[in-house]
């Protein structure tokens, strides 16, 4: 109990940091802290923020069905889960590949039998899903047939009755033009009505057979629930069983144990048959020996080449936007901090400043890329590109130029909040502050370490919280345009893609990267709060 | 116990794991990209079969955004080799464009591309030509149709616009043989106009070719040229009409190949040959068929191409095309048997009457800014196609006895026989590549 | 030679065209140990005065001496203690301190340093709160906080600018008792600007009056004749005190007078209505407050 009392504060000073203030009022509550207040406090921050979602999903769900094009329906939030299960499931198949690859002894005995059993109970699915597809299809080509085969007979019919309507009338006009005579103005006069009456005629004949035409093509393309139901079945199977086949391919034949094993009995047995050689054979299969144990190392030493998945994808952009950011507010601080010590230099500065600040991270990817080739154009012989694919933690996130491409147009797009607030942090430093520093007769960078930064960090981290937020909206554009592994290239990969469900993945991402992008945002939000001093600028 | 169970698994694996001949391997852990079409299928077959591995190979297939990142990657070996349009290479080599030393020994596949047009067009050209308008209108449809749409533009000050994937694509020279087959400029490519537009009655622009069926519901063209899915999917989605294959323009035409740059192939000779086996036998196990004729691996093709990280569109668009059928509309479902083709007809050698065909067509639209003599187109060819790496790694193949004899032209020149297949009967001779330049009416012509 | 002297000094702002002279003319000078307090209405420059004796301003005309030698620039010799604390507010007291200390003594050990530190807070007993921020503290222990970090420069000349003027009535009477006590201690020369009558006269052995700026300069100085130390509880009955205190409150009564009718006439024609007051009633002008207190016999302070 006294334990329970003694955390309450550094419990609420904890949430108040981290921002989380919504959270407050329960803890308050849960101490018996003015119960009234803290259930009305819990409703405003809590339950009308659940229930606003709750509005937008059901919205969302009321609305996706309204809004359809040819190339796809915005997808309702289940399709959207449905989807965000399918990311799931991909990942961890490769997860499971990866893992049988690796396995051995008895692990990989059991992991077998597991798929064996998994896949004979699936196999007889696929011949039903199968079928249910095939059925629901013909249904659906019936239904459409009901629909369709009136209103193409309605349309030959209309389209040969005006045929003849039209080659009637003509017959008729180049009668009447038979009868015109040289002079009689009067008569070519009307002799043009009529054919004007004729060609407004079969303009509108052309127009209702066009809108009939396109009545039929409407209701060919109506699409059925069924048979996406069935397709989505008949996917899931299939993709079952086509990842269980593999499976126990990768437990067995492929398996980095088993190939081993293989191959060093292979070399065994041709060791034995060396000895039973001289002369060129001998020498010939001496070789043949050497190039097999050479091939076994690599053997043991080989990995999975596992495919991306959007996790992977999310935490190597989470790994890029860092690192931009790191680079952004490495150039963005010193020259901030200049900026606000000598406003010659801010004089110098603005115009780069004012200029480079609107440019698009469209624009600055082609020329990053430009310069990370010129200085690392060949990454398989690059010194510190081979580093970092060996370095601990960041080596499996393979850091290659277009990586750091995509990190330094983050860092350009997004160093500019942070240069401004620095350069202004650092100019409006209370004058009081600098006069103790003169009266300590404090040196260059002691004042800079001991006053200036101090005073200014509040503002700077203000800048750097907005310079992550941008970095983060500019990443994925950047991404998306190097083919650098990560979010933005997974969107573009699913726009690609154009599945049924693409759009919905896409939704997912949406999620994903909102997601992402507030807790970066709340982690800035706390090393704000954690620098920030009373009277400070920017507190938030 | 354990050692019981492994060996007789071992035992029936040994033979299969093991190629006959073990390459020295310069590097087995290689990065392949391509393009989200369905005549990639080689290089994912050959991972997901195990082709690649049996080679002692661990490849990553990673897709690239567009042709042109494809490429960079490529000459920076972000990339170890990648899925290019057959005039890529050749483009790259001679400099237009991007300029780097790119090779190629194996051919990926013949055909596979489709001309879709919008929905309105088609009426258009079904007006104008009456035998268009029917549920099954007979092939091939020239674009006789489309000429009276494109000067009623010209006349109202607006041009057709139209969309192919990239400058030096199959696409870009097909779609613009198919215009002047009938009597359209595409337009010409010249020194100052390197978009293609000077003289055009059609415009042709770039666009990648997932984007294709959005951009043209979106009404910025009228038309476009591309792989397979993406003319499946403007039938599927209801936006437009495909209205002829490649391969009415051009039977058995040369589409994608597998490049590698110079320098790579250089450093990895073993690794190469070893990529290219497997290469081969993927493509002889996409266009396996059983004793009537019957492809019977394409639909798990199919199923494997429809994965989110390979071509990703539904397997239900995929399959059309994949299993030898093509849906030009929805009443209209034919079948194409040689829609897609990987293996057969010698297809996956390295043709330099191929590689000369390009050339002429990079020529004959201004590409190729200046004449060049005979013997340039040919000596050309030799710097991008590698017969030799292709047969070193056939007869590997033929001595593990994993292919057969008949299905490699081991004894070529090079040189495809002449053929007139095309949809304007024009022949074309890779030995006389003026001569056939010179033989056409849109276009540059040189005096031999 | 005195051993902090004001030579002719005056100050001015603005362009030449528009110039404000704000002090005119001083002459002042402060011998070694004396404590000086300078007395002024609010607004007459007195910071302007004490910015020159520390250093941080230089005089338009005229010069500052320290020891016979122009002043050249701010230092730890010449510690100031601010107006309004000036402590770091992102250190804590123990650090502000530190500060100042490390500066003063770069040759300490770690723990020499941690001893002065603690000598120093203690000597303003705010040894309890030497881990606070300074926005943790009331204002009190902020300028004790302040003067603590004045102290442990261990300045020549301490210069103490309205130190405690921000106190309530026995907040600032410690704190006097403490600021003599450590000057009866630790003999050293003070110069200290006030508003307050009683707190000159208790505190300086001279008094030096501001008159109204502009053009402010220092009036003829007032010798405080009282033994030390001196007992503020009887000070009251001290006719010394008394006479001192009505004196020193005449002088500036009159100058506020002066200063009035000296006061140019606005040449502007005013509508005939009087302006209203939107100001907060609770702005309270320093001086006339004290004044008002100072000025009545009957209320003791």
């Amino acid at each position: 109990m006294k334990i329970l009392s003694s955390i309450k504060y550094p419990l609420l000073k904890a949430i108040d940091i981290s921002g989380l203030t919504f959270l407050s009022p329960v803890v308050r509550l849960c101490y018996g802290e003015e119960p009234s207040v803290q259930l009305k406090k819990i409703g405003q921050w809590i339950i009308i923020p659940v229930a606003a979602m709750l509005l937008f999903i059901f919205a969302w769900n009321a609305g996706s069905g309204l809004i359809k094009t040819k190339a796809g329906t915005l997808p309702t939030p289940g399709e959207t889960a449905d989807a965000l299960g399918s990311i799931n499931t991909f990942a961890d198949r490769e997860d499971l590949k990866k893992e049988a690859y690796n396995l051995t002894g008895e692990e990989r005995l059991a992991a077998l039998a597991v798929a064996e059993a998994q896949l004979a109970s699936i196999t007889p699915k696929v011949q039903e899903t199968t079928d249910a597809v095939a059925q629901a299809k013909s249904e659906h080509e019936k239904s459409i047939a009901v629909v369709v085969e009136p209103l193409e007979k309605n349309y030959d019919e209309l389209k040969e009755k005006f045929s003849q309507a039209q080659d009637k009338r003509k017959q008729e006009l180049e009668s009447v033009s038979e009868t015109l005579v040289i002079g009689d103005k009067a008569s070519y006069t009307k002799f043009l009505d009529l054919v004007k009456a004729n060609e407004s005629q079969t303009d509108a004949e052309k127009t209702e057979l066009s809108s009939l035409k396109a009545a039929i093509s409407d209701a060919r393309n109506d699409k059925s629930k069924k048979v996406a139901l069935a397709l989505s079945m008949q996917t899931k199977v299939a993709e079952e069983k086509q990842f269980l086949e593999k499976q126990i391919e990768q437990l067995t034949k492929r398996n980095r144990s088993i190939m081993v094993e293989s191959a060093e009995t292979n070399i065994s047995t041709t060791t034995e048959e060396l000895y039973q050689l001289t002369g060129a054979d001998a020498y010939k299969k001496a070789r043949s020996i050497a190039k097999d144990e050479s091939r076994l190392e690599k053997t043991i030493e080989s990995k999975y080449a596992q495919p991306a998945t959007l996790w992977y994808q999310v935490r190597r952009s989470i790994l890029c936007v860092f690192t931009g950011f790191i680079i952004g507010a490495g150039i963005a601080i010193p020259i901030g901090i200049l900026c606000g010590l000598n406003s010659t230099f801010m004089a110098a500065m603005t115009p780069f400043i004012a200029i480079f600040k609107p440019v698009s991270p469209i624009v600055w990817l082609p020329i990053a890329l430009i310069i990370v080739g010129g200085f690392i154009p060949d990454p398989e012989n690059n010194a510190v590109i081979q580093w970092l694919w060996k370095a601990p933690l960041i080596d499996i996130y393979k850091i290659n130029p277009a990586f750091i491409a995509s990190a330094i147009t983050v860092a350009l797009c997004s160093l500019w909040a942070t240069l401004a607030n620095t350069a202004l942090g650092v100019a409006s430093i209370d004058k009081d502050h600098m006069n103790v520093a003169r009266v300590l007769k404090l040196g260059f960078w002691s004042r800079l370490f001991k006053i200036v930064i101090p005073s200014a960090l509040p503002l700077i981290f203000a800048g750097l919280r907005i310079s992550l937020g941008v970095g983060w909206m500019v990443l994925i554009a950047a991404e998306l345009l190097s083919s650098s592994e990560g979010i933005g290239k997974f969107v573009w990969d699913q726009f690609n893609n154009g599945a049924s469900d693409s759009f919905a993945k896409m939704m997912v991402v949406v999620f994903v990267v909102g997601f992402v992008g507030l807790i970066l945002d709340r982690i800035m939000i706390v090393f704000q709060r954690l620098v920030s001093f009373e009277g400070s600028k920017a507190a938030i | 116990m354990k050692k019981r169970l492994i060996i007789p698994i071992i035992g029936l694996l040994a033979s299969a794991s093991l190629p006959a001949e073990t390459l020295d391997l310069e590097k087995d852990s290689l990065k392949f990209g391509f393009i989200k079409l369905t005549d990639c299928a080689p290089i994912v077959i050959a991972k997901e079969k195990g082709f690649f591995e049996d080679e002692g190979l661990q490849v990553e297939v990673i897709a690239q955004p567009n042709w042109k990142t494809l490429l960079d990657n490529v000459i920076s070996g972000e990339l170890d080799g990648a899925h290019m349009l057959s005039g890529q290479p050749i483009a790259a080599t001679i400099g237009f464009g991007t300029k780097a030393h790119i090779v190629t020994a194996f051919t990926m596949d013949l055909n596979g591309n489709g001309i879709t047009v919008s929905n309105s067009i088609w009426e258009q050209m079904q007006e104008n030509d009456p035998r268009l308008d029917s549920p099954t209108p007979p092939h091939p449809i020239s674009a006789e149709a489309l000429k009276p749409i494109v000067e009623e533009k010209l006349d109202d000050g607006e041009k057709l616009q139209m969309g192919m994937v990239f400058p030096t694509s199959t696409h870009n020279y097909e779609l613009r043989y198919w215009l002047a087959a009938s009597g359209i400029n595409p337009g010409m490519y010249t020194k100052s106009d390197i978009g293609g537009r000077t003289d055009a009655q059609v415009e042709l622009s770039v666009t990648p070719p997932p984007m294709m069926p959005a951009t043209l519901e979106a009404g910025n063209i009228q038309g476009y040229c591309v792989g397979e899915p993406w003319n499946q999917a403007a039938v599927e989605k209801g936006i437009g009409v495909p209205v002829t294959t490649n391969f009415d323009i051009w039977k058995n035409n040369p589409e994608k190949v597998f490049g590698v740059s110079k320098a790579w192939a250089d450093e990895n000779p073993q690794t190469y040959l070893a990529v290219t086996k497997a290469l081969i036998l993927a493509g002889q196990w996409l266009d396996e068929t059983d004793a009537s004729g019957k492809l019977v691996n394409r639909e798990e093709a199919a199923r494997i191409l429809s994965r989110p990280d390979y071509v990703g569109a539904d397997y239900d668009v995929i399959k059309n095309s994949m299993t030898g059928f093509f849906l030009f509309q929805k009443t209209d479902k034919r079948e194409m048997p040689d829609f897609n083709v990987f293996y057969k007809y010698h297809c996956t050698y390295p043709w330099y009457s191929d590689g000369i065909w390009f050339l002429t067509q990079m020529r004959r639209w201004g590409q190729i800014t200046e004449a060049k003599p005979k013997d340039w187109y040919l000596e050309t060819a030799k710097e991008v196609y590698k017969p030799e790496i292709y047969l070193k790694a056939a007869q590997l193949l033929l001595d593990e006895d994993k292919i057969k004899k008949e299905d490699i032209p081991w004894d070529s020149d090079g040189f495809k026989a002449p053929t007139t297949e095309f949809i304007d009967g024009i022949e074309y001779n890779g030995k006389e590549p003026i001569k056939y330049l010179n033989s056409h009416k849109i276009g540059n012509k040189d005096s031999e | 030679m005195s051993y902090l002297e004001l030579k002719d000094v005056s100050v001015s702002f603005g362009p030449a065209s528009n110039r404000t002279e704000v002090l005119s003319n001083l002459n002042l000078k402060v011998e070694e140990n004396e404590f000086v307090a300078v007395i002024g209405f609010s607004g007459a420059g007195k910071s302007t005065l004490m910015s020159l004796l520390a250093g941080l301003q230089e005089p338009t005309n005229g010069e500052v001496l320290f020891k016979g030698k122009p002043i050249k620039g701010p230092g730890p010799d010449l510690g100031i203690m601010f107006q309004n604390y000036s402590l770091l507010p992102w250190l804590s007291v123990n650090d502000n301190v530190k500060l100042a200390v490390n500066k003063v003594f770069p040759e300490l050990s770690k723990k020499e340093v941690d001893e002065k530190i603690h000598n120093y807070v203690e000597m303003v007993r705010l040894d309890h709160a030497g881990d606070k921020k300074p926005h943790e503290l009331s204002g009190g222990m902020r300028q004790r906080a302040s003067l603590a970090r004045t102290l442990s420069l261990d300045p020549e000349v301490l210069l103490l600018d309205e130190p405690l003027s921000a106190l309530d009535a026995l907040t600032r009477s410690e704190l006097q008792d403490q600021i003599l006590n450590i000057w009866e201690r630790d003999k050293r020369t003070v110069v200290m600007i006030t508003n307050d009558v009683d707190e000159a006269v208790l505190m300086a052995d001279r008094i030096v009056p501001l008159t109204m700026g502009p053009k402010a300069t220092l009036a003829d100085e007032f010798i405080v004749n009282m033994e030390r130390p001196r007992d503020r509880h009887t000070l009251n009955d001290h006719p010394e005190f008394m006479r001192l205190k009505a004196e020193i409150t005449r002088f500036m009564m009159n100058l506020n007078k002066e200063a009035k009718s000296l006061a140019k006439p606005v040449n502007t024609s005013m509508p005939d209505i009087a302006p209203k007051d939107f100001t907060v009633p609770s702005g309270r002008p320093q001086f006339s407050r004290n004044f008002k207190i100072s000025a009545s016999p009957s209320t003791p302070s």
